[in-house]
């Protein structure tokens, strides 16, 4: 999800240089024409925007609060001109979605002008002109120019354009490039040595240095594309020319370089969060994560509980096909990874079937099913490794087969099964983590958006380890009790 | 169930050419006998001889290769039968005991008619005491299995056998798994339990015993009734060589 809308947002952008390179020219230049305070048009209005989940640092969340450069410019603007904001944090796709069905009126979220956008979206003024930036460790000076990364290896995300821009000159200067995923973890790279420099985005990689991650930039920014307010073609022309009007304005009185300073200077004067205040600041998001990976695990684990029971009686069973059907079942899901079967439901299933898979859905279906296939292997053993003279002894009283299980053979089966079935479940609460991989809220998912953010990486992982660490100490203690409570 | 001819109807068990094979291997080679209402019967033979796996197909535990069985008025054979009822009819003993280790002795005894309907909890609680006091152990009605010797969990299995108050009793080598001293508390047991008058099938290795308690001694050899009769004819007098040959080795 995340990646796709990154991968949008950078189409085609060396084209538009020129284009934003004119119109901010002409911005500059041609003083616009309504300077005035207030717009009649718009006086008074207000106006629902919808824009990204977090896009630091145009929108991202710091305390619970939507901020960012877009989120700034947008209120400066709406009380300049005299309307009013409601802000919709939708997610990339889903605002553009919302604009072309009049959900909202305008979308601003860090959104590249392109040609293709540009025939159905009017665009402002760009209010911000992007490029690619290379930075290395604040501590090293071995690396100032191109000419220094000969024979070494540096990084930049997957999609963007600063691997676009990386790997055109990688040749020429005579190093490698390794591309990953997320800007946090290239930064963390670059720090502990594993790659000498990354290229990223300009506005991340500034306001990454701005919150101290550690790195400093040593070449001038190669300019790419510029991003605009976008409203639907034709429609809301005074709300366009509102955004316009005000965007010129913050630009003669000096905000919107505050603005941009207040995201994109290096603070170096500026104290980090000490760790405790870290702590307490993530606290709320990743106990929200805790819950969702708590509630996934639990919800899912008594449907692998359910399958268990069933394909581990079917594998037992005296007929060829039910334990054909069985050992499928158990082979497909234990014989491939989980994360493939997150993106399947999650991605694939849409697209072949036409339904709507919620993310929850996805969660659910790919860890009860993954450990539903254990679990049969387990109920089988646990069964299998009760003596055979047990279900005789029952059988031989009169009981039938159903009664014996039930009675005789399952009771003793599931005391032995108890600490595999607890084992399982903490395996299945940590494999619920490959879930942010579909953008599911759990709790290295808010981990990630935290350090995304502020680009403490390894405090971060180190606070959301210590949670699933207790989490499933917890746990681990809980099921120890109930199983000498019920399996006396 | 099926209709039973007038003629059998004291015999508590017949067999007619009964074999059983378990895969390419014919363990029962066409075996025949009437057991009598009261009677006790003791199999004795060789180990492989096929007594354990004729006293399994009585009750259907093993399923019947070919022949008929007929248990107390049940054809067994016959696929309508409701096996679950004749087995109701029909206790068996086995060697390891098989007592349900998550449950309470009492409990053991009272699954069955429970589970089965036959009477409510506070009435199969009562049976099983009375049960366990035949056999001696009705102080340990709340302790469990884990916690008794062999002797005592097998003196248990006996008493859970009947606990539906069966018409035949089926013991398979009850008292092998026992230390040598425990041995002579289930014989005891069985024997106090012959004379009552309850009809017995005894697969045993206790030759002494089977000369006691035994109105007829069954000798097995390579799934066959090698020879058969009153004890004191077969262990004094006995007919075929291969009788000789093992009585000579276990007396």
């Amino acid at each position: 999800m995340e990646k796709k809308q990154r991968v949008a947002r950078h189409g085609r952008l060396q084209r538009w240089i020129a284009a934003a390179a004119i119109g901010l020219m002409a911005l500059v230049v041609g003083a616009p024409s309504a300077m005035a305070q207030g717009n009649e048009k718009v006086d008074g209005q207000t106006y629902v925007i919808g824009t990204d989940t977090t896009f630091a640092p145009f929108e991202f969340r710091q305390d619970g609060e939507l901020t960012g450069i877009d989120m700034d410019i947008l209120q400066q603007i709406a009380d300049d001109q005299g309307f009013k904001v409601e802000v919709r944090s939708l997610g990339f796709s889903a605002a553009l979605a919302a604009l072309s069905s009049n959900q909202v009126d305008g979308v601003i979220a860090g959104m590249s002008i392109t040609d293709e956008r540009k025939e159905i979206y009017d665009f402002s003024e760009p209010y911000f002109e992007s490029g690619v930036q290379m930075a290395v460790a604040k501590n090293k000076d071995d690396v100032k120019t191109y000419e220094d990364l000969k024979g070494k290896t540096v990084v930049a995300k997957t999609g963007s354009e600063g691997e676009t821009y990386a790997k055109s000159i990688a040749k020429k200067y005579g190093f490698t490039v390794k591309s990953l995923d997320q800007s946090a973890t290239m930064y963390e790279s670059v720090k502990s040595g594993s790659a000498v420099a990354v290229f990223d985005d300009y506005p991340v990689l500034a306001y990454g240095i701005a919150q101290g991650n550690g790195l400093k930039t040593v070449t001038d920014k190669v300019p790419g594309g510029s991003y605009g307010f976008a409203v639907n073609k034709g429609e809301n022309t005074a709300l366009l020319a509102a955004f316009n009007d005000g965007l010129a304005e913050l630009k003669a009185n000096g905000e919107y370089q505050k603005i941009l300073d207040k995201y994109l200077s290096d603070p170096s004067a500026s104290t980090p969060d000490n760790f405790f205040d870290l702590v307490a600041k993530s606290f709320p998001a990743l106990m929200s994560g805790l819950w969702h990976t708590l509630l996934v695990t639990a919800i899912s684990f008594a449907i692998a509980m359910v399958l268990g029971l069933f394909f581990g009686f079917l594998k037992l069973s005296g007929n060829i096909v039910l334990r054909g059907i069985a050992s499928t079942f158990v082979n497909i899901f234990r014989g491939t990874p989980l994360l493939l079967w997150a993106f399947m439901f999650y991605f694939g299933l849409p697209q072949l079937t036409g339904w709507e898979v919620s993310v929850w859905t996805a969660g659910v279906l790919t860890l009860s099913l993954n450990a539903g296939a254990y679990v049969a292997e387990i109920v089988r053993g646990g069964i299998q490794s009760v003596d055979p003279g047990q279900l005789e002894a029952s059988r031989s009283l009169g009981l039938g087969y159903g009664k014996s299980m039930q009675k005789v053979v399952v009771p003793q089966a599931f005391k032995m099964m108890t600490p595999s079935l607890i084992n399982q479940l903490i395996i299945s609460l940590k494999d619920s983590s490959l879930l942010l991989a579909i953008g599911f809220g759990e709790l290295l998912y808010q981990g990630q958006q935290i350090y995304a953010a502020n680009f403490r990486v390894t405090e971060t992982l180190l606070i959301v380890g210590v949670i699933y660490f207790i989490a499933i100490m917890a746990l681990t203690k809980l099921a120890n009790y109930a199983d000498r409570r019920f399996n006396k | 169930m099926s209709a039973v001819t007038e003629q059998s109807s004291q015999m508590k068990i017949q067999v007619q050419d009964l074999h059983k094979s378990f895969g390419s291997n014919n363990v029962l080679k066409g075996i025949d006998l009437d057991i009598r209402e009261g009677e006790v019967v003791c199999v004795i033979g060789p180990s492989g001889s096929g007594k354990s796996t004729l006293l399994r197909c009585l009750n259907k535990l093993e399923e019947i290769t070919s022949g008929k069985v007929i248990v107390d008025g049940f054809d067994v054979t016959d696929p309508k039968v409701d096996i679950n009822e004749v087995r109701r009819h029909v206790g068996m003993v086995f060697q390891h005991f098989n007592l349900f280790p998550h449950m309470t002795v009492a409990e053991n005894i009272m699954l069955a008619p429970v589970e089965l309907k036959k009477m409510d909890k506070a009435q199969a609680r009562e049976r099983a005491l009375e049960l366990l006091e035949r056999v001696g152990l009705k102080d340990k009605a709340n302790a469990r299995p884990a916690s008794l010797s062999g002797g005592q969990k097998q003196r248990v299995a006996i008493a859970r056998a009947l606990a539906m108050a069966p018409g035949i009793m089926l013991f398979d080598e009850a008292t092998s798994a026992l230390d040598p001293e425990m041995v002579g508390e289930v014989l005891q047991v069985i024997k106090e339990l012959a004379d009552s008058g309850m009809t017995m099938v005894l697969v045993t290795h206790e030759m002494g015993f089977a000369r006691e308690v035994g109105d007829r001694v069954i000798f097995m050899a390579d799934g066959v009734v090698c020879e058969q009769g009153e004890p004191e004819q077969l262990f004094g007098n006995p007919q075929q060589e291969r009788t000789r040959d093992f009585l000579s080795k276990v007396l």
